[in-house]
């Protein structure tokens, strides 16, 4: 009933979704600014804001899900003037509404979010055109940080992924992100390790990938691992029986994201991190964590590939996070915890504006991951122990 | 916070608890029963009981001065709600509600003291003797305190001796009350032990497992089922799992014009210990037809919570908590925008309390803390079905409707599978006689002895 709603009432507005030339334009600047030096893209507060409260004037016009909320809350292109004024639109309404401005036939793709908890997961709508801004805006920030020497040293490094390939995922952003990569970079050999089971739960292969480990071991191939924390623990999980060690060249790296949602085990991301350094034989510089999600169009990352010192979590110039308190709204000091919520000038044809699910420290103008909220049912007197 | 070290709960954070200590504490408790305990009759320990109440109820009572004054801080509950809900727990502690208890789950007010003849029984040329068990282990949950209470005093109603394991964060009122038990009879108090752990130190849990021959644990039904495979077989196992609850106000009732009274109960239940408690409410149901409808219903009730806040404040929450209901309120505020069958009223520059209305009767589950769905039905039946997926886990259903209604709405309710109906305003008030989730707790505890003749 809901979706109907959503999907009638743009009616008045179908024929000035998405054509409208302002929001090419906008496009085509936001490109512009992506194709500079990621750091060097948008230099200063001022700039981000021009273009921030350019994209959200397109999308409280383009948007009637959104539109309707601005409206509402009373925060519109008139009473809004910074950035961080504009109304953010809560992940969880992705599971409920198409929050679009691409017209219901342009609507190619989506990416869902890869919680198993949820009955419903989010869609993120995609067209050509804004999966072309997807795509522009991950390689500068993947480059900058897990191929600091460039990408034609990329060819020649022996890529595997944890992950399956996309099409048997062809709903995961990150696996869009891998396969984006794969095409950017044309290595020698890319090799996908993961099937989809029956339940729609990424099956790791570990064989394959110890396969391929071996093999670039022995001809000393530098490797560029890619997965998600729980992969990466399935793969330690094979390595315990027999106990397996390797040695991967030097130069090899990796690219761990995303948590365990919806998983019955996980770890803490320390103790991973180093059990993948003491059983891959590779420096703690040469894991970066990069966080992304199906609501957004950029990624932040921890660090740039064998810099000793790590960095908060960032995102490239076009996306800011900002963490907030949840009882106040208010933005939090320096140190201080909160609810994190992202801007993203990527999200051109969605909101520009996500407040996530996750729990977050502010680290000067990055972020630290803390968790996630708990599960509503999972709460109440009885539910909070033994 | 000055308590003397009487528990191991007293202990300072960095004391060594071992599970030498633990099992040297179940020998002495055992024996404290022997010497101080089993003879005592249940006039008596009616009499300790009601005292405690008594000196708990007195305004500059020290133990209620401290527990209300560092409450705060160990609970996360505010003052206000702390002696809001302890008082209303203590006040029932009369003779009479005792003696209820007795007659209600043993049939006699002497059978724990001599042989007696519950149910008339005489007629059958036979007595009995109730006896409680010997040391019952109590694993406790959450910073709810009363269900930790009402078990103390249930077990200290059958003389037995009992060590409450309580959960991390959830000692600070059963020691309280454990104090008062020692200061107004410090023999009694001997036969308590409380203490607390983290989950990973299973290994102080064993001794008590082993020696325990009662154990009682109110937990997610993932922990019940965890500690009850670790129990013995020749002991008793009672387990509480997750329950939920959730109210029913009749068209009639706000016809007679009595909205105003009824969203004041309705804050008063969604306030009480903050809606944290199984027997609170996630959701209110509103037949429509009322002279309110369900939508202006839900708006009185958030005036009501406005009010509440006034005077008894919610407590300061953690961040994940908050953060639940912050992201909980942003969906809502686009599902309000776009679905006329939806509005949202909440506090301004705090998540203190938030009320949901919806028109579609599916039940949802509240994040609590003050966070409450009001939600409109045509009549019971559709409330039934659409709280159909919690019917196994439903405790209390809180039920404002006109006398003539109330016993027709309770029988369906009750043959639908709700534990417990009882007056909106009343949801975190059950008498001391309440049948916990629908069992008699006193008389689970209670082992007999017939004697023929």
């Amino acid at each position: 009933m809901v979706r109907a709603v959503a999907e009638n009432q743009p009616g008045r507005n179908q024929n000035r979704m998405c054509s409208d030339n302002s929001i090419g334009a906008f496009i085509a600047r936001l490109k512009g600014v992506m194709a500079v030096h990621p750091v060097a893209g948008i230099d200063s507060d001022s700039h981000f804001n021009t273009l921030a409260m350019e994209l959200f004037s397109l999308q409280s016009e383009h948007n009637p899900i959104y539109r309707l909320l601005c409206e509402r809350s009373g925060k519109t292109t008139r009473t809004v003037s910074h950035w961080s004024e504009i109304p953010t639109v809560p992940t969880s309404a992705f599971k409920e509404w198409d929050i679009t401005s691409i017209p219901t036939g342009e609507r190619s793709r989506w990416f869902c979010s890869s919680g198993t908890t949820d009955q419903r997961p989010s869609r993120h709508l995609h067209s050509t055109a804004s999966l072309s801004i997807y795509e522009h805006s991950l390689w500068p920030p993947f480059q900058q940080h897990l191929l600091p020497e460039g990408c034609a040293f990329g060819q020649g490094l022996s890529w595997i992924s944890l992950t399956p390939p996309s099409h048997l995922a062809p709903h995961s952003s990150l696996i869009h992100m891998f396969s984006t990569i794969r095409a950017r970079v044309e290595p020698a050999s890319f090799h996908w390790c993961s099937r989809v089971g029956p339940s729609g739960d990424w099956e790791l292969h570990p064989q394959e990938v110890l396969s391929a480990l071996n093999e670039a071991c022995a001809k000393q191939t530098p490797v560029v691992l890619l997965g998600t924390a729980f992969l990466f623990l399935n793969l330690l999980d094979a390595m315990d029986a027999p106990v397996t060690r390797l040695h991967l060249p030097p130069g090899s790296r990796i690219l761990e994201t995303g948590g365990y949602k919806g998983r019955t085990r996980s770890v803490p991301k320390a103790e991973l991190h180093s059990l993948l350094c003491s059983r891959l034989g590779l420096p703690q510089a040469n894991i970066i964590t990069e966080y992304g999600m199906a609501e957004l169009s950029s990624q932040a990352y921890d660090r740039i590939c064998a810099h000793k010192a790590g960095t908060p979590l960032h995102f490239p110039p076009w996306a800011r996070a900002r963490i907030i308190s949840p009882e106040t709204g208010v933005e939090a000091m320096d140190g201080e915890a909160g609810l994190l919520q992202i801007f993203d000038l990527a999200n051109v044809h969605s909101v520009l504006a996500i407040q996530t699910e996750d729990l977050a420290v502010r680290r000067r103008d990055g972020f630290e991951l803390i968790g996630r909220q708990p599960r509503a049912e999972a709460r109440g007197c009885s539910l909070m122990a033994p | 916070m000055n308590l003397p070290d009487y528990f191991i709960a007293d202990l300072p954070a960095e004391a060594v608890i071992t599970p030498r200590m633990i099992a040297e504490s179940c020998d002495s408790l055992r024996r404290n029963r022997e010497q101080f305990l089993t003879h005592r009759s249940t006039d008596w320990m009616i009499g300790v009981l009601c005292h405690a109440a008594e000196q708990w109820l007195e305004p500059g009572f020290p133990l209620r001065k401290l527990a209300l004054n560092h409450g705060p801080a160990a609970t996360g509950f505010s003052s206000e709600t702390l002696a809001r809900g302890l008082d209303t727990f203590f006040r029932q502690f009369t003779q009479e509600n005792f003696e209820a208890l007795l007659r209600q789950d043993l049939g006699h007010l002497r059978c724990l003291d001599k042989p007696s003849a519950p149910n008339r029984d005489e007629q059958h040329a036979r007595l009995s003797l109730a006896r409680g068990p010997e040391l019952i282990l109590h694993f406790t949950a959450g910073n709810l305190p009363i269900p930790a209470l009402m078990s103390m005093t249930l077990g200290l109603l059958t003389r037995s001796s009992q060590w409450v394991k309580c959960a991390a964060g959830g000692a600070f009122i059963p020691r309280i009350y454990a104090h008062l038990i020692y200061h107004v009879e410090p023999k009694l108090g001997a036969c308590l032990e409380l203490g607390t752990w983290p989950h990973e130190r299973q290994d102080l849990n064993e001794p008590l497992l082993t020696t325990a021959d009662c154990i009682t644990a109110t937990g997610s039904d993932e922990a019940i089922a965890d500690i009850r495979a670790r129990v013995s077989p020749k002991a008793r196992f009672l387990g509480y799992g997750h329950r939920v609850s959730f109210g029913f106000v009749s068209a009639a009732v706000l016809a007679h014009g009595h909205a105003h009274r009824v969203a004041t109960r309705i804050a008063a239940d969604v306030s009480a210990w903050d809606q944290l408690g199984c027997l609170s409410p996630h959701a209110v149901y509103v037949e429509e037809g009322g002279a309110a409808s369900p939508e202006q219903f839900a708006e009185l009730v958030a005036e009501e919570l406005a009010a509440r806040e006034q005077i008894q404040p919610r407590g300061t929450l953690p961040l994940p908590e908050s953060a639940a209901i912050a992201s909980r309120r942003s969906f809502y505020e686009i599902r309000s925008a776009h679905t006329p069958g939806t509005r949202l009223w909440c506090s301004p520059g705090s998540t203190a309390w938030t009320v949901v209305y919806e028109s579609n009767p599916h039940f949802q589950h509240s994040c609590l803390n003050r966070f409450l769905y009001i939600k409109s039905a045509r009549n019971l039946e559709e409330v039934l079905q659409g709280a159909d997926d919690i019917r196994r886990s439903v405790s209390t259903v809180g039920l404002a409707a006109p006398e003539e209604q109330a016993e027709r709405l309770a029988t369906e309710l009750a043959r639908w599978g709700a534990a417990r109906v009882c007056p909106i305003g009343k949801m975190q008030e059950p008498p001391l006689h309440w049948r916990h989730d629908g069992r008699p707790a006193l008389a689970d505890l209670i082992t007999w002895t017939d004697w023929e003749f």
